[in-house]
């Protein structure tokens, strides 16, 4: 609506010099094609004001034209259709009735409205009609009517506009105005009196005003007086404030000084405080007692009155490591106090080192030549002797140990170097003699045969004496292999020697375990290995770094068997360095141990390689030392245990058999024991596997080498070696039942068959060889296509020649001949081998099978020849039966 | 075989032979007292021989067994066996008479070829874990056994019942035969003047 009245103004309105006050959006009633057009109400903007009706239509170019324009005084009657109803239809009735249709009924009214308002206000006095109008939209004051605000601002700028020239008289000034005029009565009838009173009344009214106005002068007189003098004391006034002012910015000055002064003076108290503080701070952490002193120029290295050393020292050392603030260090160079006072530390400390330094020296020295508690050369059990008795005495130093290891470096390593030696030299006889003794039980004056190069254990008495006289090495014969007869066997341990062998042996390694470990124990609280917990990484050297006082007392101070379950965390190098300095030797005996058992019966390389496997595995500090040793030691064992099952395999390869008849290789016969023995060590052992391994490494060796012995053999046919060696092979494993090996045995289990079945039709000897020949031929013709009915008129194969063939096996030429048969069955097989009874049953099966394939083929080729053998199957069977009783 | 000082004596040696029909459970009697295993699947044996040594009252003993055939096509093939056995297991199977029947034959056979009537022999009734399925009683068989003087066992090579007792209980009749054997020859004059050399 906004735009449109905007483009009606400027397009139509402008033009006429008129102002548009109320529009209004209306149709023809009763036109089906409804054509738009708006009611215009306008006023022209010269004088007199007159207002209009214009009807406006949009024409085909789009362009606005007025269409119909009424003035509004001809409008007689607005009717508004229904004063109750709300109808958009409405009529104006100019010089005739005009018919609208709002397009809505609020638009209708507002625009009734400002007709209405038009009307009231330029034709106050010949308004129009308005019927059927609600009162409410008739009221003068339109303004309050909801809708009204469209237009009166319109109506109400223009009301403005026009009354700054011109106004209609109000009604009061037309009231006095009319009462003006009654008084006057002439006025109506003697305009001119009536003029000439009035001006003599504005004369009178003038005179009167200038008269108030001249009366007033001497109050104003006064009042300017007043004025100026209040004018003066107000100078006054601003003179004195300045004054005050004055003053006040000089006080402001000084006050402002004041506290600057103020605020320097508690800046120096503060200052002056923290100094004392820190001064004092300085003297008590560098303040060391004086009755401390003389403990430590003096020292008293009794182990009853070690406490008050120890404090002192403890003392020492807090002062020495007192933390200087950083940002005194400094300041400290120049302190004479504070560097007298560290000189003063300085010498306490040297000469306090080098007390306690002698003083321990000598300690470690004579402690060196502790003969342990009493080696017990007769002592039944096997031990190893315990030094808990010096650590016990020394451990009271550990303190001053530490104390040592963080201020005097070098002292302390010189210290750690001279303990190293002089136990070391203590562990290397407690354990040189304890391995000597482990090997007496089982050496027992008996044979040790093969006891390693005599610098294993050079310089060793009595039982070493017997080791080493026995025979330096051995050579391939003697020792306990696979491939050699038993009987030539060496002088290996029997049974329960290796059964105590293994005894010994574990004692050797549970002895070891807690001696090492308390020394371990010992020498991690005692130096303190474990403080300086700093990635060591590539540096080895074993200096130390000083200062690291956060000493952690790791362990129990008394190295018990309890104690020594407490995990130990990762053992570092320093520990295990240390403790290979103390054990020189060990790992040496230990191998040596291993080793010359290992070349008097190389079956202890199985209880060994086991024993020490358990102990390795069930080891929970890995990085300890023993560990290591043991471990490196298990290497050697499983080196031996290799090697040995290698000379095992070697001397299967290398098996030779010069018996008459071969009978069972050795290997084979061997390798029941050998199981056992296996089997008993390896029982539970988690190194099962590795004895798996080998088993059937071992026993696919022997299958392969069986064929290669037999065909080497002179007499015996190798389908007979085969034969009873796969045989026995294939029940050893049926009964050793050893796991993996399955298929070794099925593979034996055919071989033997396969062996019997060749010996058998092979080796058969062929009592009724000519026969057999001539039937060979026959069976080849009727191969070859010859019918089995013409086979008799063969040249070589007629009846003739059968009959030839016949004569020269009679019954008693049979009967000779199995008997020769069999006795050369006897001949080639072994009594081990068990197999006679079925070897010869297979032969009979296989006579008979023979025979009845003869008279068979006989029967085929020659039928009604009446050609028979000169023998019947009752003949054979009695022929075997007498062969069996016979014998 | 020449004895070699540290050779240890090899112990006696008794030889077993498993008689009976086809099927009965020799070759299994035998595979539970060898290997302590139970073969469930049947396959004819023509001829196997086994050795284990045992422990028998104290003593190392070693037992050959020689397990045959059930089915032989010719009796006299038997013979050369027999007669290589110190002492006989002859199976039959209680649910099967006619194996029982059989073993009149086999009993036949081997006293005619070891000519010894008292050769050691044992009648063993296997099978006995299948009671429901039992065709020979007990009472039968045990009166054949009195009927030879020689003992009966019933046993199961499924379950191992009397699987050891019937090897040891012939065992030990061979041994203990042998040693009769050897006492008899002992106290005869010829090989006392041997106890003196000795």
């Amino acid at each position: 609506m906004a735009t449109i009245r905007h483009s009606l103004q400027k397009e139509v309105f402008d033009i006429s010099e008129e102002k548009l006050i109320g529009i209004l959006n209306v149709t023809k009633p009763g036109k089906k094609k409804k054509k738009i057009s708006f009611l215009c109400a306008a006023i022209n903007k010269e004088k007199p004001v007159c207002a209009f009706i214009h009807q406006i239509k949009e024409n085909d170019k789009g362009s606005l034209k007025k269409k119909n324009t009424w003035p509004v005084f001809e409008l007689q009657v607005v009717d508004g259709k229904d004063e109750n109803k709300e109808t958009a239809e409405f009529d104006l009735t100019f010089d005739r009735v005009y018919k609208w249709v709002a397009s809505s009924v609020p638009e209708k009214n507002s625009f009734i409205q400002v007709l209405w308002k038009i009307c009231c206000r330029y034709l106050p006095k010949q308004k129009p009609q308005f019927i059927n109008i609600s009162r409410e939209l008739l009221k003068e004051d339109g303004d309050k009517i909801e809708g009204g605000d469209i237009i009166a601002p319109g109506l109400d700028q223009a009301d403005t506009e026009d009354e700054s020239d011109f106004c209609a008289l109000s009604e009061r000034e037309q009231i006095d105005l009319e009462r003006l005029i009654l008084k006057s009565d002439s006025a109506v009838s003697d305009a001119e009196a009536f003029a000439e009173q009035l001006s003599k009344d504005l004369t009178m009214l003038d005179g009167a005003n200038i008269h108030s106005m001249m009366a007033s002068e001497s109050q104003v007189k006064a009042l300017m007086e007043m004025i100026d003098a209040a004018l003066l004391e107000a100078d006054k006034i601003e003179k004195r404030l300045n004054n005050y002012d004055e003053i006040l910015l000089y006080v402001k000055d000084s006050i402002e000084k004041m506290a600057e002064k103020n605020f320097f003076i508690e800046q120096t108290n503060a200052n002056n405080r923290q100094l004392l503080e820190t001064v004092n701070q300085l003297i008590t952490q560098l303040e060391f007692p004086q009755e401390y002193e003389k403990f430590l120029t003096n020292p008293a290295f009794q182990i009853n009155n070690l406490t008050p050393v120890i404090e002192a020292a403890k003392a020492l050392e807090t002062v020495i490591d007192a933390q200087i603030p950083p940002h005194l260090i400094h300041l400290q160079l120049h302190f004479q106090a504070v560097k007298d006072q560290k000189k003063r530390f300085e010498r306490l400390r040297s000469e306090f080192s080098k007390h306690l330094a002698r003083n321990l020296n000598n300690l470690f020295i004579y402690h060196g030549n502790d003969p342990g508690e009493s080696l017990s050369f007769h002592a039944e059990k096997l031990a190893l002797p315990r030094h808990s008795n010096i650590h016990n005495e020394l451990m009271p130093y550990a303190p001053l140990m530490h104390w040592m290891r963080n201020l005097d470096p070098k002292a302390f390593q010189k210290l750690r170097q001279t303990y190293s030696n002089s136990m070391s030299k203590l562990y290397e006889r407690d354990i040189k003699i304890f391995f000597d003794e482990a090997k007496q039980p089982i050496a027992g004056g008996k044979r040790l045969r093969g006891s390693g190069s005599s610098q294993d254990i050079a310089g060793m008495s009595g039982v070493a004496g017997k080791l080493t006289s026995l025979s330096h090495s051995r050579t391939g014969v003697g020792a306990a292999l696979l491939g050699i007869e038993r009987e030539q066997w060496g002088g290996e341990l029997d049974a329960s020697e290796r059964q105590k062998f293994d005894q010994i042996f574990e004692q050797v390694l549970s002895e070891l375990e807690p001696v090492c470990l308390a020394e371990q124990e010992f020498c991690i609280s005692f130096f303190n290995l474990l403080s300086s917990s700093e990635p060591k990484g590539a540096n080895t050297s074993t200096a130390s770094t000083p200062g690291s006082n956060t000493s952690e007392e790791s362990g129990s101070n008394t190295p018990s068997d309890s104690s020594r379950r407490h995990p130990l965390k990762q053992v570092s190098r320093e520990v295990r360095l240390m403790m290979s300095e103390l054990f020189t030797n060990l790992e040496q005996q230990l191998t040596s141990f291993v080793n010359t058992f290992y070349r008097a019966d190389s079956y202890c390389c199985l209880y060994i390689y086991v024993r020490l496997s358990e102990h390795v595995l069930s080891a929970e500090d890995t990085g300890s030392f023993l560990s290591i040793t043991f471990g490196s030691c298990l290497i050697q064992a499983k080196r031996n245990y290799d090697n040995f099952m290698g000379l095992q395999i070697n001397s299967i390869k290398e098996c030779r058999v010069t018996k008459k008849k071969c009978g069972i290789i050795p290997f084979v016969t061997n390798f029941e024991l050998f199981a056992q023995t296996g089997e008993s060590v390896f029982k539970k052992s988690e190194r099962r596997g590795d004895l798996d391994k080998w088993y059937a490494m071992l026993v696919s060796c022997m299958i392969d080498n069986i064929p290669r012995v037999a065909i080497e053999h002179q007499r015996t046919p190798p389908e007979v070696v085969k034969m009873e060696n796969y045989h026995v092979l294939y029940q050893l494993l049926s009964q050793l039942k050893l796991p993996g090996l399955e298929n070794q045995r099925k593979e034996a289990k055919q071989r033997y068959q396969e062996a019997l079945n060749a010996y058998v039709t092979q080796y058969f000897g062929r009592p009724l060889e000519k026969l057999n020949l001539f039937f060979d031929g026959v069976q080849a013709k009727v191969a070859s296509g010859v019918k089995e009915s013409e086979i008799g008129y063969q040249l070589a194969f007629s009846k003739q020649e059968l009959r030839k063939v016949i004569k020269e096996y009679p019954g008693k030429e049979v009967k000779k001949g199995l008997e020769q048969l069999y006795k050369k069955v006897e001949k080639h097989l072994s009594e081990e081998g068990n197999l006679l009874q079925v070897v010869w049953r297979a032969m009979q099966e296989e006579f008979i099978q023979q025979y009845k394939n003869t008279e068979d083929l006989i029967h085929r080729c020659y039928p009604g020849a009446m050609i028979t053998l000169d023998f019947s199957i009752e003949d054979i069977l009695n022929y075997f039966s007498d062969i069996a009783l016979s014998h | 075989m020449s004895v070699g000082k540290k050779t240890p004596i090899q112990p006696a040696l008794h030889k077993v032979i498993m008689v009976g029909s086809g099927g009965v459970g020799k070759s299994a009697l035998t595979l539970q007292f060898m290997y302590d295993e139970f073969v469930e699947d049947y396959e004819p044996t023509k001829a196997d021989s086994y050795r284990k040594k045992v422990v028998l009252d104290g003593e190392e003993v070693q037992i050959d067994i020689l397990d045959t055939a059930g089915q032989e096509d010719y009796a006299a093939i038997r013979d050369n066996y027999f007669r290589s056995g110190e002492g006989f297991l002859c199976v039959f199977s209680i649910t099967d008479d006619e194996s029982f029947q059989a073993t009149q034959e086999f009993r036949e056979q081997i006293l005619r070829v070891k000519n010894d009537d008292h050769i050691p022999f044992l009648l063993v009734g296997n099978k006995a874990d299948l009671a429901d399925k039992r065709r020979v009683t007990f009472e039968d068989a045990k009166q054949r056994s009195d009927q030879w003087n020689v003992p009966y066992v019933e046993t199961s090579a499924k379950t191992r019942a009397n699987v050891d007792k019937a090897f040891f209980d012939l065992a030990r009749k061979i041994s203990s035969r042998k040693y009769r054997s050897e006492a008899q020859e002992e106290s005869s004059p010829k090989k006392s003047s041997c106890c003196i050399i000795l």
